[in-house]
Formats: structure tokens, C-alpha cells, sequence
């Protein structure tokens, strides 16, 4: 039995929201361990993003408990959450979320520059990361200057170039031609075939299929959880 | 644990230079607003390095000319009015006069030098030529005091003062009045106010330039004869203008002020008509005065600063205000409330410190360009200090004014960051 990478136990979100409260997630209780490949399934507004929110802690829970490798994230400082984030997360944000004013390169280190160890070899792991998402050759444009599925490239290279131990990925393949997209999948099952932690967004169960196991969510609830 | 301590100093390093290169990026970004602040900034620096510049000018020249009158250890009894209660009898004292300075010579050893100088305007004529200038009756002593230097010649020797000779020693600028280029000036004869005196020596000729104004010419205008002489064959019945004494040692200074005014008070028979001055008082004063005038300069420059300060603070909370969604995004990608900090910190020191560079570069061309404009008493400095001034307190208000904005930046919840649209 592999370890536990991230844990939900009855995790709820509610939005306030106006008057009323939105029930973003209900009741979340599921476990991704080392090794995993699981994808997040359901339609859009059912809470996915809130999802991926909760299990890069970038967000806390209204109620219900998450722990980080066998470690309550309510315990840990926020200064700590972000050093974890650093070191062992890597996010593909569904809204990309690179910074305008820096080219590609710049963009993609950022990770490296808030690590608390930065490895010395971090020009190459830059290069490295840019050369699986084939986008080497843009490495000095703007985000502004690229295409979204260049910039959605250039997001999951940010992504990977930290090595996580897990990559959070919500729809990353959203704004990709099916061609594009069936590469960066591929490559997304090659990485968890050497053993990275992969949590994949999506509504698309064609998507979904690349992955090892699936949570279906629907409407904040998560009605079913593949072994 | 120590290597891992090490690594992670050097990434916030890294971080702050880094910082700071993201910061020029930012400025450059917004060009105009930053353009602005930078100018506030710039005046702020500016304005400190040229008031400082005046200061430090008038003090240089000031203290040129405090050590060529004899520097610290100089005492001075100087005539004055009397107060208003002995003003009935002050004929009962008969002035300041030789008698003085033989008493004074002889009751305080502590005297390097005692000079009794007798200063007047006369008018000088060689074969029809003629000049209007200073003369001074003086003892050798005064050579030393003031610092005079005969170039060619002789000083005065105890027969002279004795025989009240009509010799006579000239400062370079009234010897030029007097004699053509290549004549002899030493043993030839002139009228002093229709005396004849014979010229014993000339004076060195004093140079000391500051930018274009000699600040030593007025020991080339001077000439000196026996005060004996003067006292009694040119200006009979005149008493001293001022006694000039210099203390062996500085730390001697304190109580011959006090021997000499006891010495003379007794002489003059209680009346106060004479004080003795130091050059340390006017050393003092001048550092008083010094130091108002550093006031008033750090007022100044405090006010721009501030106003710079304040423009920083509003730009950099502007800039956090558009860049909610950079910052989540930082945060979200691994960067403590410290590192956001420090790269706010380290851009509105970019802002500051780029703005204190202009500054400073302005404040020298401000400060050539009143040089060659103002009369040379009046002109600024260019003094390393208020550059290092200048520049330390632009980082100084960067910093200042980067914190609380920074700290805003900071604070900012990563998820409310990232959903700001
Ligand atoms: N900050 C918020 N404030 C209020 N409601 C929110 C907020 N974030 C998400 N929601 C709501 O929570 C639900 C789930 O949203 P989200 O997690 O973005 O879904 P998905 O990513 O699956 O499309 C939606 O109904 C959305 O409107
Ligand atoms: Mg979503």
C-alpha cells in the first residue's frame, strides 16, 4: 500500500453568497496516494475548481478536515503552506494565470525563485520543462503574444519545472487542439508512469479516460469515487 | 541544517536582486507614474545635495580663512564699548595700549605670542604714483600669528620698534602699486601718508583659489611698520586697534582668556572698555551656526523626502491594487507573505533609488551651473558626503515607504487574489 498523499475526511465549501450560502462541495471524503493518476469528472459550476483549490491549499475548508501527507493543513503555517506549494505542488490553473509582463522563460522559473531549496541545475530544468511542452523556441514572448493553447503549454511547463510530487491540473487540455491535447496527455500518463501524483480536471470523460481512477462531482457532491 | 540555512539566505538574496530587477520592469511598465514619483524623489535628493553643497561651501571657505588668522589657539583683545553705568568715567581708563602688551608679555608665560596691532588707512605715493590701503604698527610677533611670510628682505628687528624707524614692509598687491614690474622694491624709499619710509621687505604673495576668487588677496593689500612708529611719529595718540596673542598650547587657551581679561581689567582700572575673543568662539559660533544651517538644509530635504515618501506609498498601493491577481498568483506557485513582501519592499527601493540616481545627477549639474554664476563666497560644494547622504536616504525612504504597502501585498489571501477579476 503506497503513502498517502492528500487526504479529504467530510471536507465542506460554502460561498457566502448574497443572502444565501452556496454549497460549492459537500461532504468530500476521498484520498489520493503517491502514484495516483486520478481524474476529477463533472460538469461545469458542479465544484471541481473549488476542488483544486482545497487540494493545493490555497484555500481552507469551511468544515471537514484535509491533511497533507498525514499532516492536518489547519496545522501548518500559511508561510509553510506556501514553501510546501514550492517545493511539492504544481498547479495548471484552468485560467493559465502567467504573468503579463514576463516572457515565457521568466514565467516558467517562477516556481524555482519561491523554492526552499532552488536546485542548482535551474536553467536546465527550465529548458527541460519547456522542451515537453514544445514551446523551447517562444521562450522569450510575452504570454500576450502567444496563442491559448501556447499558453496553456507554457502553464503546465511552469508546472512540472518544480519536479511536485503532484500536479494539480484543472482542464488543462481545455484550450488545446485534440492533437495537442493527446500529446500532453500522454505525457501527463508518462509522468505518473514514473511515479508523479497526477489530479486531473476535466469534464470530458474522453479526458477523463487517460486517467488511472475517476471521482465523479456533481452540484458540490462527489457521487463516486473509483477504487 | 547550517548548509540548508546558507541556501536559503542566498535564494532570498537572489530574491531581493531579483527584486529588484522585477522592479525596473514595473517602472517600466508604467512609465509616466513612475516617471512622476521618480521626479518627486529626484527634487527631494536634489535639493538636499545642493543645500548641503552651500553649507559645506561656506564652511570650507570659512575655515581657509580662520586658520590663516591664526586658527584655534588665537586669543584677541579687542576695544569695545562700555556699559552704560561706567560710561561717566571711562576716561579713567587709558585704552588699549603697549603698556598692555609689555604687561602681558611679561605676566604669562603661557604667551607663544603677544602682538599689538594698530590698523589704519593711509594713503601711499612713489614718483606720482599712489595707493590707498591698509597699514598696520606691529611687533615681529605678528608674522608668526597671522602667518606672514616676508619673500625678500627683512622683518623688523628690536631697533626699529626702539627708534621708531620710518621702515617699512609691503605686501605684494601695494609694492605692484608702487614700482614698475623690474624695479628693485627692498631699500628703495616711500611716502606714507607724505612720511618717507624706507621698504625693508616684501611680503610671499598669497594664492589660495577657490574656483576663481583668491580668498587670501587681502594679505597681499596689507603693509606693516614698527607700532611704534605708527603710534607715535604717524598717528600720534592713537591707541591699539587689537592685541593679538597666541597660546603655546590649545589647552592653555582657557586660562590666559582668563589672565588677560583679569590683567587688562586691572589696567584699565575696572573699566570694562575691551573683551577677549578666541578664535575657538567664533570656531564655535560657527559651527552654531553650522549647524542651523544643516537644520534648515535637512528640513528642507526632510519635506521633499517626505513628499516623495508619500508618493512612493501611493504609487506602490496603486500598483498592489492592479496586480491582486499577480500576487495570488505568486502565492499560488510557492511565495511566503516574507518573499512578496521583500519584492514590494525591493521595488519601491528600485523607484527611490533610481529617483535618488537622477537626483544626485541633477544636484551636480545645478551645483556647475551656480558655481559659474555665483560670486565665489556664496558657491556650493560638491562634497562626497551629501551624495552618500543623498543616496543612503533615498533607499532610506523607499524602504520606508514600501513597507506598509508591501505589507498590504503581503497579507493578501492567495484564493481572494486569484478569483479578483
Ligand atoms: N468565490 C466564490 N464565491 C461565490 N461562489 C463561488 C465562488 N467560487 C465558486 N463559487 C461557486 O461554487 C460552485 C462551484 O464552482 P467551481 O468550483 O468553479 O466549479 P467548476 O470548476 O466545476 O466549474 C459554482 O456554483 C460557483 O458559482
Ligand atoms: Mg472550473
Amino acid at each position: 500500500m503506497s503513502a498517502d498523499v492528500i487526504r479529504f475526511a467530510g471536507v465542506c465549501k460554502r460561498y457566502p453568497m448574497g443572502d444565501t450560502l452556496v454549497n460549492a462541495l459537500v461532504d468530500a471524503t476521498f484520498t489520493i496516494r503517491e502514484g495516483d493518476f486520478v481524474s476529477i469528472l463533472g460538469p461545469s459550476g458542479s465544484g471541481k475548481s473549488t476542488l483544486m483549490h482545497l487540494l493545493g491549499f490555497l484555500d481552507s475548508p469551511t468544515s471537514g478536515e484535509i491533511l497533507f501527507e498525514d499532516r492536518p493543513i489547519a496545522e501548518i503555517s500559511a508561510d509553510q503552506r506556501a514553501r510546501i506549494r514550492a517545493e511539492k505542488i504544481g498547479f495548471v490553473f484552468q485560467a493559465f494565470n502567467l504573468l503579463p509582463r514576463m516572457d515565457v522563460f521568466t514565467n516558467t522559473r517562477l516556481p524555482l525563485t519561491y523554492h526552499p531549496k532552488p536546485p542548482a541545475d535551474a536553467a536546465a530544468r527550465i529548458w527541460n520543462a519547456l522542451e515537453l511542452v514544445d514551446m523551447k523556441n517562444r521562450a522569450h514572448h510575452r504570454p500576450g503574444q502567444l496563442s491559448g493553447g501556447q499558453r496553456q503549454r507554457v502553464a503546465i511547463a511552469r508546472a512540472l519545472v518544480n519536479e511536485p510530487r503532484i500536479l494539480l491540473a484543472d482542464e488543462p487540455t481545455g484550450n488545446l487542439d485534440s492533437r495537442t491535447a493527446a500529446t500532453i496527455l500522454d505525457l501527463f500518463t508518462e509522468l505518473n508512469r514514473q511515479g508523479r501524483t497526477i489530479v486531473l480536471v476535466t469534464h470530458d470523460p474522453k479526458i477523463a479516460a487517460y486517467s488511472r481512477r475517476q471521482i465523479h462531482v456533481m452540484d458540490g457532491r462527489i457521487v463516486r469515487v473509483e477504487a | 541544517m547550517r548548509g540548508r540555512k546558507r541556501e536559503r539566505v542566498e535564494a532570498q538574496e537572489m530574491n531581493l536582486f531579483s527584486g529588484i530587477i522585477n522592479g525596473l520592469g514595473e517602472i517600466w511598465a508604467h512609465k509616466l507614474r513612475s516617471f512622476l514619483t521618480m521626479l518627486c524623489v529626484m527634487l527631494g535628493v536634489m535639493s538636499m545635495v545642493v543645500t548641503t553643497g552651500f553649507v559645506e561651501g561656506m564652511f570650507s571657505s570659512w575655515s581657509t580663512s580662520l586658520d590663516e588668522q591664526g586658527g584655534v589657539e588665537k586669543i584677541s583683545g579687542m576695544p569695545r564699548g562700555v556699559e552704560k553705568r561706567q560710561e561717566p568715567f571711562r576716561v579713567l581708563s587709558p585704552g588699549l595700549t603697549l603698556e598692555d602688551e609689555q604687561a602681558l608679555r611679561r605676566l604669562l608665560p603661557d604667551l607663544a605670542h603677544i602682538s599689538p596691532e594698530l590698523d589704519v588707512t593711509v594713503t601711499f605715493q612713489r614718483r606720482g604714483k599712489s595707493h590707498t590701503g591698509r597699514l598696520q604698527g606691529v611687533m615681529n610677533d605678528v608674522f608668526a600669528i597671522n602667518r606672514y611670510d616676508v619673500e625678500s628682505g627683512r622683518k623688523f628687528v628690536d631697533l626699529d620698534l626702539a627708534d621708531r624707524a620710518d621702515v617699512i614692509v609691503l605686501g605684494t598687491e601695494v609694492a605692484d602699486a608702487l614700482f614698475e614690474k623690474n624695479e628693485p622694491v627692498v631699500g628703495a624709499w616711500i611716502e606714507v601718508d607724505r612720511r618717507p619710509m624706507r621698504v625693508i621687505g616684501v611680503l610671499k604673495h598669497y594664492e589660495s583659489f577657490y574656483d576663481d576668487f583668491n580668498v587670501l588677496h587681502w594679505k597681499n593689500k596689507i603693509a606693516f611698520v614698527p607700532v611704534t612708529t605708527l603710534q607715535y611719529k604717524l598717528k600720534p595718540g592713537s591707541t591699539l586697534s587689537w592685541l593679538n596673542m597666541k597660546a603655546v598650547d590649545l589647552s592653555k587657551v582657557g586660562e590666559l582668556v582668563d589672565a588677560a581679561t583679569n590683567i587688562l581689567g586691572h589696567r584699565h582700572r575696572g573699566i570694562r572698555d575691551f573683551e577677549v575673543k578666541t578664535n575657538e568662539e567664533r570656531l564655535a559660533s560657527f559651527s552654531r551656526t553650522k549647524a542651523s544651517f544643516y537644520f534648515f538644509a535637512a528640513g528642507i530635504a526632510g519635506i521633499s523626502l517626505l513628499v516623495s515618501g508619500i508618493g512612493i506609498m501611493n504609487l506602490m498601493l496603486a500598483s498592489i491594487n492592479e496586480r491582486v491577481r499577480e500576487i495570488g498568483i505568486r502565492k499560488a506557485l510557492g511565495a511566503t507573505g516574507r518573499n512578496i513582501f521583500s519584492q514590494f519592499v525591493a521595488e519601491a527601493v528600485a523607484l527611490s533609488l533610481f529617483g535618488g540616481i537622477l537626483g544626485v545627477g541633477v544636484a551636480v549639474g545645478v551645483i556647475m551651473t551656480l558655481k559659474a554664476t555665483l560670486p565665489p563666497g556664496l558657491s556650493p560644494l560638491l562634497s562626497g558626503s551629501a551624495f552618500v547622504v543623498g543616496f543612503t536616504f533615498s533607499v532610506v525612504v523607499g524602504i520606508i515607504a514600501g513597507i506598509y504597502p508591501a505589507m498590504q501585498a503581503s497579507k493578501l489571501d492567495p484564493i481572494d487574489a486569484l478569483r479578483y477579476e
